[in-house]
């Protein structure tokens, strides 16, 4: 993985929420990695449908991206790929830098 | 010290099981100054609903309990006409037309994009209604009165919603034109709208005529027929005097609008379909259910708006714009220079009964415009047109031959123009039918072209 960051321009209304969006998206790493060990797919398939839904609106299209992988993934109950998946999106969660234009 | 009163904010109701999916879209709407509350669950949304009075509720389809679905189903049964927005994270088509045909205004697939999102709620909010809806509903209507103004916003509101629509009143009130209308200002404005008078087709055809039939289905039936409701797919149908569709077929009608799709006669095999219907009578159903001759059920189905159109007499204002635009269409149609009433004969109009309605007025119009040798129709020539043309009533000849005409279109059409089948569906032999077809001047080969085959059943 590279420690390059990666800059979103995120609209400035949406300054105050970022930072309780981004936090509840690390919450969400940490459900997924339990969930995995537990092998609940159901729980999963949940998480990756809505960071799907909510990642795009708020200027973080890959986020919404990787969602759907983990949620199509959950779906047919692949444990590698939602593994792989997981890493992405902390990887991403962790090099992201905000810039509010 | 003055107080200038501001205009009170448009209200939304935002409802998802997702506290970041509505802090997004509380974010979104305040900054265009949309008053906004939010709900986490659709039991809070129903909760709300009453106390708030929203003008608009945005809701997420996939949610724990009461989905938005069913929240739609129990916001419409208080208020059919309150704007819903539909999102979900699936793409799912079947969602998407079940949405539609329950009364969902849009429905957006997340993640949703701001312009997109804040577009469609400018789109459905009443209160900033499209004027150019409003413009495509009134363009080809001729009215002055409050009444018809009144109709018009209202068919307006429901036009680009595929809420079913109830279109009731007398003969010649204009029930059809009003169905058009809708269709135009419509995002089906683009395919078919099909006018079918469900008390003009024998009943054995009309099933065949509405749902389509298997090669083999009945005797005759030599080719396969495609319906109506599947020549109209992504358009409108308007079921014209419903009052008078046979109770089997009503049964029928049913099933269509909750599973949305059709099983055509003698086929096994269901097609889906996608369809905006718009019913009208000039019957009294709620009479007819009483009597137990319409099921309740269908009833409550197809009248989900009611639109009721009002008598020519009780719309008088109407009257002169109507009589002024008969008399433009006469003078071009008919190549001549535009003729006038007098201003006695035009208080003699404005002051008539009208039982036959807008189709009556139409007729004496064109009537006098035929007859009167000089620009300025007079009061005599009116007193006489009317008085000569009660043509609100047509002779049971006419009424036959009307009736006969409209049984010959049916089974050239659902022949596909095979004379032989269409006689033998007929109970008549070749030459006889043959001989009827001259009649009517009806020319069976049009209706072996399939483009020629699904014309205006009327």
């Amino acid at each position: 993985m590279s420690d390059e960051k990666i800059i979103i321009q995120v609209d400035p209304d949406l300054e105050e929420l970022i930072p309780g969006f981004l936090e509840n998206r690390t919450a969400d790493i940490s459900k997924l990695r339990a969930s995995l060990d537990d092998k609940d797919f159901v729980d999963i398939q949940s998480i990756g449908h809505s960071t799907k839904g909510v990642g795009g609106g708020y200027g973080f299209d890959l986020m919404s991206e990787i969602g759907a992988e983990i949620e199509s993934a959950a779906k047919v109950k692949d444990a590698d790929t939602i593994g792989e998946k997981i890493n992405q999106l902390d990887d991403y969660l962790q090099r992201i830098e905000i810039e509010y234009a | 010290m003055t107080i200038k009163k501001s205009e009170p904010s448009v209200k939304v109701l935002i409802v998802d099981d997702d506290n970041d999916v509505l802090n997004l879209l509380e974010t979104w709407l305040t900054a265009e100054k949309f008053d906004v509350k939010r709900a986490l669950s659709g039991i809070e949304a129903l909760n709300l609903v009453g106390i708030y009075n929203p003008d608009l509720v945005v809701t997420d389809l996939y949610m724990e309990g009461m989905d938005g679905m069913a929240l739609l189903t129990e916001l419409h049964s208080d208020n059919p006409l309150l704007p819903v927005i539909m999102l979900s994270g699936q793409a799912q088509i079947p969602d998407a037309i079940k949405a539609m045909h329950l009364g969902t205004s849009a429905f957006l697939t997340k993640p949703i994009n701001q312009n997109e999102f804040l577009d469609t709620v400018k789109r459905v909010t009443p209160s900033l209604i499209n004027k150019s809806i409003l413009n495509e509903c009134t363009k080809n209507i001729i009215y002055k009165s409050k009444e018809m103004s009144d109709i018009i916003e209202m068919a307006s509101l429901v036009a680009d919603n595929d809420v079913s629509v109830f279109i009731s009143g007398a003969t010649g009130a204009g029930k059809e034109v009003i169905a058009k209308a809708i269709h135009e200002a419509s995002s089906r404005r683009n395919h078919r709208f099909i006018a079918v008078n469900c008390g003009a087709i024998p009943e054995q055809l009309l099933e065949s005529e509405l749902f389509g039939h298997e090669k083999g289905a009945f005797t005759g039936a030599n080719v396969k027929h495609e319906g109506l409701f599947q020549a109209a797919n992504g358009g409108t149908i308007l079921l014209d005097e419903i009052g008078d569709m046979p109770l089997a077929l009503q049964v029928k009608l049913l099933r269509v609008l909750q599973d949305f799709e059709v099983r055509p006669v003698g086929s096994t095999k269901t097609y889906p379909i996608d369809v905006r219907l718009i019913s009208a009578t000039h019957k009294n159903l709620e009479e007819a259910v009483e009597k137990r001759e319409f099921r309740e059920d269908l009833y409550y189905r197809l009248k989900v708006v009611p639109l009721e159109i009002p008598n020519l007499s009780d719309r008088t204002d109407d009257i002169q714009p109507l009589t002024e635009h008969f008399l433009a269409n006469y003078a071009k149609n008919n190549k001549q220079d535009y003729k006038k009433f007098s201003p006695d004969a035009m208080k003699y109009l404005v002051s008539m009964p009208w039982p036959g309605n807008v189709r009556q007025l139409m007729n004496v119009i064109d009537l006098c415009a035929t007859l009167s040798k000089n620009k300025t129709i007079p009061l005599s020539l009116v007193k006489k047109a009317v008085h000569d043309d009660p043509i609100h009533m047509q002779t049971l000849k006419e009424s036959k031959q009307a009736f006969e005409r409209g049984y010959l279109l049916s089974v050239l059409r659902i022949t596909h123009g095979h004379v032989a089948n269409a006689a033998k569906i007929a109970g008549r032999n070749r030459t006889e039918f043959y001989k009827l077809l001259n009649q009517y001047n009806i020319e069976p080969a049009s209706f072996r072209d399939k483009k020629n085959a699904e014309k205006e059943v009327n």
